[in-house]
């Protein structure tokens, strides 16, 4: 009953949260300067032209009145047509969604495989005062340098060289120096939470070995935070890494969305962007499950 | 034959703080040993210190650690974690902290037993007194403080290590629990012939289970000796004071007496006797001249009056 409730309680909140990003992205489209009808006409149509195009499309009605349409047509599982291919979205998106999901999986299991392990060797060998000063610095900058300039300065290396810019590799490994370095800083000052614990003196006065208590007593009381991150980069990825799937041309939800935001290609930027929220909310579903599972302590509370 | 655990003159500072200001300690092999002092005092630093347990920030500046003849702050990791292993346990003060939140009770036990080649959970969970259809299979937080206790002390004597020490192991129990607990640590203990220093705050405890009371004032032992000689006829005046303001020291309707004055805080040596400032027999000498250890009777007393009051400090009012 109570298991029933608390689901029944997330899935409530998470409707009213994507209504609330689905009123945001619809006002915020309407609010920009310059329409479909003026993009795609261009500055010398005839108002006559731009009126004909909008009824063809029902931009003239009100703004609430599209909102409804579009809402109710969402509500059926129907995302709506591009206006540039006359598409239907939801077929455009499936068809970008396989490039999307390989360039996720390269990230983050290179954020996994490479960072946890930096982090807990990092938080281990960490001595008072220490601060770890190299890795510190260096997961600052992985963390902090963004991804346009990261990925333009990869893009123009690698052209002026002659070489291929095209395949997964290189945006994979762009990306992934965030998700590294966010994967590596998180672990280490998860772990560092963990080995002042009491447990881990009693461990440790039992004579156990360190990495005896790093793989029983310190992974799994450390697992939380960094679950939480790997969900929010995943979910921040598979919505579209626009910037880095736009400078390396590759054919994916984000550069499809940034493209038809220039183009106020409204139907697709709108089932994008609810796409990315959706997607977030499942991640953060999937990963409170998660953690309740590996800390019994929050696994009680449903 | 040498004792079992020999602490001599060991300094340690945290920081501009000294916890310890060079004290002493010998538990024979076997016996039971009841360390006493305020809050502050210095016992859990001592105590963290026989294992060389003592947080980062803290550095040893002087004294020795043995444990069966092998100086502990000089071992190199491997010898210091079998050292941990096959002679000493310990036991905390908070029980459900000191197990594993994320690993069910019978496994931790498992994983503990693995070592000596045994995997009887249920045996070693009924030493303790706990039903291993009940508890085994229990994550740490759906335990009472009693039950985690029992679990920690059956994990800290599965080994059956010479030494145990227990920091203050039923401070956070309910009064009904702590006797329970203290008989299951001192009849696992007298079972395996293992000597027990006890951290404590508890006098009239202390009498009645230990064969020792080391008293610890300012980070040293000012008095030791046999547990009945020392709480009943003390030879350092703190002790006699300390001894007056147990609750269950004085008879009913009878005031307590509160040791006057605050524990010290001190941040280098002590010039003289740490209590000097609270003591009513203090003399001149006391505050500037460190006082060595004399022997009143059956006990060792850091005081230099300690010959003189003989027969005057009284317990009881």
């Amino acid at each position: 009953m109570r298991l029933l409730l608390w689901w029944g309680g997330r899935a409530l909140s998470s409707a009213v949260t994507l209504l609330g990003i689905s009123v945001l992205i619809f006002a915020a489209l309407r609010l920009m300067p310059g329409g479909f009808a003026e993009t795609i006409l261009g500055p010398f149509a005839t108002p006559e032209q731009k009126a004909a195009l909008a009824a063809r499309y029902g931009l003239d009605q009100s703004v609430l009145a599209q909102y409804g349409h579009w809402l109710a047509a969402v509500g059926t599982g129907d995302l709506g047509t591009s206006m540039i291919s006359r598409q239907p979205v939801a077929a455009e998106l499936a068809a970008r969604l396989p490039v999307t999901a390989r360039l996720t999986l390269l990230a983050v299991a290179a954020a996994v495989l490479a960072g946890v392990p930096l982090g807990v060797v990092t938080a281990v060998r960490a001595r008072p005062g220490g601060g770890g000063g190299a890795g510190r610095l260096l997961s600052g900058l992985g963390v902090s340098v963004p991804e346009f300039a990261l990925g333009s300065l990869v893009v123009f290396v690698v052209s002026r060289y002659g070489l291929q810019t095209t395949g997964y590799l290189l945006p994979a490994a762009v990306l992934s120096i965030f998700a590294i370095s966010a994967t590596a800083r998180t672990t280490r000052d998860a772990v560092l939470g963990v080995l002042v614990e009491q447990h881990i003196t009693a461990a440790v006065a039992r004579g156990e070995t360190p990495w005896f208590i790093v793989r029983h007593h310190v992974l799994r009381n450390a697992a939380g935070p960094v679950l939480t991150l790997t969900a929010t980069v995943t979910a921040y990825l598979l919505g579209g890494a626009l910037i880095v799937e736009y400078l390396f041309n590759l054919p994916g939800i984000g550069s499809y969305v940034v493209q038809a935001v220039g183009r106020r290609d409204y139907a697709v930027v709108q089932a994008g962007v609810l796409l990315a929220a959706a997607v977030f909310i499942v991640m953060n579903v999937l990963v409170d499950l998660l953690v309740g599972l590996v800390d019994p302590r929050l696994g009680r509370r449903a | 034959m040498n004792p079992l655990l020999e602490v001599d003159g060991l300094v340690v500072d945290y920081g501009r703080a000294r916890a310890l200001d060079g004290a002493d300690l010998r538990v024979a092999a076997g016996q039971t040993v009841g360390v006493v002092g305020e809050s502050g005092s210095g016992k859990s630093t001592l105590g963290a210190a026989i294992g060389r347990l003592l947080p980062r920030q803290a550095r040893v500046e002087a004294g020795e650690v043995r444990v069966a003849g092998e100086r502990v702050l000089a071992l190199r990791p491997a010898e210091l974690r079998r050292l941990r292993r096959s002679r000493l346990g310990f036991v905390f003060q908070d029980p459900i902290a000191s197990l594993d939140p994320t690993m069910r009770v019978g496994r931790q036990l498992r994983l503990v037993l693995g070592r000596t080649g045994r995997d009887d959970v249920a045996a070693q969970l009924a030493r303790v007194g706990l039903d291993a259809d009940r508890v085994a299979s229990a994550y740490p937080h759906q335990l009472s403080g009693g039950m985690a206790q029992r679990v920690a002390i059956a994990l800290a004597m599965a080994a059956s290590p010479e030494l145990l020490v227990a920091d203050e192991p039923t401070a956070s129990l309910d009064a009904q629990v702590r006797e329970k607990v203290l008989d299951v640590v001192f009849a696992l203990a007298a079972g395996a012939g293992t000597s027990i220093v006890w951290l404590s705050h508890d006098l009239p405890a202390v009498a009645r289970r230990c064969d020792r009371v080391a008293v610890m004032y300012g980070g040293r032992v000012v008095e030791s000796g046999p547990a009945a000689a020392v709480l009943g006829a003390p030879a350092h005046p703190y002790t006699a004071a300390l001894a007056a303001s147990a609750p269950a020291a004085a008879p009913p309707g009878v005031r307590l007496r509160p040791v006057p004055g605050r524990p010290p805080v001190l941040t280098g040596p002590s010039p003289g006797c740490a209590f000097e400032p609270r003591c009513p027999f203090a003399e001149e000498r006391c505050a500037v001249e460190r006082p060595a250890p004399v022997r009143v009777g059956e006990q060792d007393a850091l005081c230099h009056r300690a010959a003189d009051l003989t027969g005057e400090l009284e317990v009881v009012a």
